[in-house]
């Protein structure tokens, strides 16, 4: 069995990495990306599942252990294992507003669309995935919100336990969870859109 | 939703078959199955056709098996189904995939049939994976490849079948390349033993055509044998992929292969068809008797002197290989025997298959019903569309369809944040696969007689690469169809002025020839050099003084594009064309069958003919020439308008005015087509009614454009 933390980038993936880790699963991680100010924790992940695509055997290294794998690259995992995958969902303003700012800091080329575009673009891509996933009965899916990890940690850690079936440390796990951190960067990603807006007005 | 009670519910008419099996053999020619049906080496298809009808197939524009297949299984053209190339982003790679049941907007036959309660199952389809949810089984185009070495595990990939119960069953049936043995090389090549197999791999290509097209009948004859059934539609891609590798060495020997290759691989193409006369056996056997059989292929290949003497270097550049007759045969209850018929189209497949199994046509379908395959005029009901129709029909929810665009942007998105690492490749990858979606599109809307909607699509790709003379002569013909000459003169002047540059800016441009229409152009090999001729800038400028009315001028461009390529049917029917409208009646005959010389199944050749004969008052040979033309291509008004010319001449009325009337449903402005009905039925005997009727739609016709041109 292989757990699978999966979701769109900056939809809290690397916050329910930390958690899982926390409540006592292993990690399948390269630790390659190092902790910034985009995830002051880590983002826990492993830089060989870009490569599923060519190479879904790959895959096998996870037994037993929890990987973050992105959604679109779910789709690639092969069929001869069994997954529990949490899928990470977040509003796609807050969403398109954080990859917004991450693109800013890393100084990557990204597609130049309006924010609404892009959330257009990734509603679909998540239609697609979700409806991808109807597809595969060897993969079992919990659903969990961004919103409910920070509001609600408690319940949320107790659904995951009741999924993955096997006893976690609840307590560590939600210690984990600090809004005041999601508000902070929230409002910072907000200030950065602001900022390059303003830039790209200027300029 | 199974069960008779729930078949006969409305819309449904008198099913003439109670199971109809269609099946599909890409590029299947009777160019070449003739000569072996002549020879008693095809003894299935011979049974077949001495059983049922038989003709030529006409192919779309552009002749892209995905595109065409797609076609086929719906009635509709491209830009209705959605199946735009070969490929289409992977949204889940960052590269390329081939296309995909998901990018088809509209039912095919086995939803409409899965929708009416029926029992449809489909094998191998072009763009079948993942497998659709219908409501019989399912096994997608990914089913037959072998991925992993004989002695390694060889998964199926997730969704090649439906329903999922049966994919280890499925799953076994499939026979590894290599597990086809010498005795199943040997009627290939007789002498393989011959082959250098460390150099020349040809051997491992014809093991891996044989394992996949075996995997394919071998689920479908388990199918036919062991569950129930009202319809089945199974794929063949073999007789394809034979040619595409094997017909320069196709008897007679061409020009430049090697005495020893050609020896060596001679057979191949006969065998590939020998092969599927075999399989065909099988599955007619196993059909049965009161099963209406259908089989057909999307395109023909040239095999004689029309085979083309080099590949464009362009993505699809081997479609020039590709004919543009395919072959059509059926069989069945109602159905005429021994017989030939005329004018049927892909498009027409999916119609007949509705009315044959008591369904209504919808009116949104591009083809019509192949009527003249009947003994007698079936039924037809019409529906507006399948497409309305609400209620499970084994589709892939409207979620699962790709919007290209779309997911191009979610992965660069996901690529700028460090997610995934599309390879350079890959990124190439998919700017091809876009921009030959939009070009074949463009393409689709031009073929179906749309410039205004290709219009859009030719002027981006020709901005974006404008050294692309495909780009520019399309673009050029484009301008030219929506009469924007000054236009179509701007872009040829560019391209043709344009130097030639490097080998990559030059791909599918100095070795192109005439590439209107592709697939009769001879291609040959030559350097880049700013000097050389450009005979389709002569074509294309010919054209356009042919429709400025300056024929003298039009002619001298033709005739120097006819001394750089002299292999170009249609080129000589422009000179045929031209030759009538400077009155040299004579010297446009001689073009045409020069034409005709070249490529026999022209129906515009047959059409010059017909309309040279109208001028010498020949109206039987008229007749002749233009029944020649209708018959190799119904969408041909002024094919039915001649024939309809030279039957008045020799009184048959009757008939000529079918050929009439068959013309103005086809082109409803054809104002000439309905003068001459007005002068037959104002003759003694006539209908005056029907005289003073298209009287007055000519003159509505008239204020109409008056009043368009007045605005």
């Amino acid at each position: 069995m292989i757990t699978v933390v999966s979701g769109v980038p900056r939809s809290g993936t690397s916050l329910m990495m930390q958690m899982l880790v926390a409540g006592g699963l292993e990690p399948l991680t390269d630790g390659r990306r190092a902790a910034d100010a985009g995830n002051p924790r880590g983002y826990f992940e492993w830089e060989k599942a870009k490569a599923l695509p060519i190479d879904p055997g790959c895959i096998r290294e996870a037994e037993g252990k929890v990987v973050k794998v992105v959604s679109t690259l779910l789709p690639s995992l092969p069929n001869t294992f069994d997954y529990r995958v949490i899928f990470m969902e977040r509003a796609l303003a807050e969403v398109v507003a954080s990859q917004s700012a991450m693109i800013q800091r890393l100084g990557t080329q990204a597609p130049a669309l309006p924010p609404e575009v892009m959330e257009r673009a990734l509603e679909t891509h998540l239609k697609q995935v979700k409806a991808a996933l109807r597809l595969r009965p060897e993969m079992r899916i919990c659903w969990i919100g961004h919103r409910d990890v920070v509001q609600n940690a408690q319940r949320v850690c107790e659904t995951l336990q009741q999924f993955l079936g096997s006893p976690l440390d609840l307590p560590a796990m939600a210690a984990h969870v600090d809004p005041s951190l999601y508000r902070q960067r929230q409002a910072s990603d907000i200030d950065s859109i602001k900022q390059a807006q303003a830039f790209r007005r200027l300029a | 939703m199974k069960g008779a009670a729930i078949r006969r519910t409305q819309n449904m008419g008198e099913a003439l078959a109670k199971k109809v099996l269609l099946i599909g053999w890409d590029a299947a020619d009777w160019k070449v199955a003739t000569p072996l049906l002549e020879q008693g080496l095809m003894p299935a298809l011979d049974d077949f056709i001495n059983h049922g009808v038989m003709g030529n197939l006409a192919t779309l524009q552009p002749i892209l098996s995905p595109m065409l297949w797609n076609s086929i299984a719906t009635g509709k053209r491209a830009d209705k189904h959605g199946i735009h190339g070969f490929t289409e982003p992977d949204p889940n790679s960052g590269g390329v995939r081939p296309v995909t049941s998901t990018s088809r907007k509209v039912k095919a036959i086995w939803n409409i049939l899965t929708q009416r309660g029926y029992k449809p199952h489909v094998l191998g389809w072009f763009a079948g994976h993942p497998a659709e949810p219908i409501n019989g089984i399912s096994v997608s185009d990914l089913y037959p490849l072998a991925t992993k070495p004989h002695d390694k595990p060889w998964p199926l990939p997730p969704s090649a079948v439906h329903p999922e119960n049966l994919r280890d069953t499925l799953a076994e049936l499939r026979m590894h390349p290599a597990e086809v043995d010498p005795s199943g090389i040997l009627p290939f090549v007789p002498q393989a033993a011959k082959v250098n197999q460390k150099e020349d791999k040809r051997l491992s290509i014809i093991a891996k055509l044989l394992a996949e097209n075996c995997s394919i009948h071998n689920a479908a004859t388990w199918i036919l044998q062991t569950q129930p059934w009202d319809f089945m539609a199974v794929y063949y891609n073999a007789i394809d992929h034979f040619c595409h590798g094997f017909m320069p060495f196709h008897p007679p020997r061409m020009e430049g292969i090697p005495e020893d290759q050609y020896e060596l691989y001679k057979g191949v193409v006969s065998g590939a068809y020998r092969f599927h006369d075999m399989m065909l056996h099988t599955l007619l056997q196993l059909a049965g008797p009161e099963t209406t059989v259908i089989l057909c292929s999307d395109h023909g290949f040239h095999p004689d002197h029309l085979r083309p003497r080099g590949i464009p270097d362009e993505p699809a550049g081997p479609a020039v290989q590709h004919r543009r007759f395919g072959i059509i045969c059926m069989k069945g209850t109602g159905i005429k025997q021994d017989a030939r018929i005329y004018g049927a189209t892909l498009l027409d497949i999916t119609p007949t298959i509705l009315t044959v199994m008591g369904l209504p046509v919808g009116q949104d379908m591009d083809g019509r019903v192949m009527v003249q395959a009947f003994e007698e005029p079936p039924a037809i009901e019409r529906i507006p569309s399948w497409e309305e129709v609400p209620g499970e029909c084994g589709m892939h929810p409207a979620d699962l369809q790709v919007d290209a665009e779309s997911a191009d942007a979610v992965l660069k998105q996901f690529a700028a944040l460090g997610y995934i690492a599309p390879t350079d490749d890959q990124k190439k990858a998919v700017e091809i696969a876009l921009r030959e979606s939009k070009y074949n599109l463009a393409r689709a809307y031009m073929d179906k007689g749309e410039p205004s909607q290709a219009l859009p699509m030719f002027v981006e790709l020709y901005k974006e690469q404008p050294y692309q003379t495909r780009f520019a002569q399309h673009l050029a013909q484009c301008y030219f169809s929506l009469r924007r000459i000054e236009d179509a003169k701007r872009i040829l002047t560019e391209s043709m002025n344009r130097p030639l540059e490097t080998p990559e800016q030059e791909q599918g441009s100095a070795r192109r020839a005439l590439p209107l229409p592709e697939a009769q152009a001879g291609v040959a090999p030559a350097t880049p050099e700013a000097s050389m001729p450009r005979p389709w800038g002569d074509w294309m400028i010919g054209n356009i003084h042919f429709e400025e009315g300056k024929m003298d001028e039009a002619l001298q461009c033709l005739l120097r594009a006819e001394r750089s390529e002299p292999r170009f049917p249609d080129l000589h029917v422009r000179i045929g064309q031209t030759y009538l409208r400077l009155k040299r009646v004579d010297d446009a005959g001689r073009a045409f069958r020069k034409a005709l010389e070249i490529d026999g199944d022209s129906p515009e050749a047959h059409l010059g003919l017909a309309t040279a004969s109208l001028r010498k008052k020949d109206n039987e040979q008229a007749v002749e020439e233009a029944l020649a033309a209708v018959g190799l291509q119904h969408y041909l008004p002024m094919g039915h308008f001649c024939l309809g010319v030279g039957l008045a001449r020799l009184g048959h009325f009757h008939r000529a005015t079918l050929a009439f009337e068959t013309a103005l449903t086809i082109l409803p402005g054809f104002m000439r087509a309905r003068r001459w009905l007005i002068a037959i039925n104002r003759r003694p005997g006539g209908d005056r009614t029907k005289a003073a009727h298209h009287r007055k739609l000519i003159a509505e016709m008239i204020q109409r454009r008056s009043v368009a041109f007045n605005t």
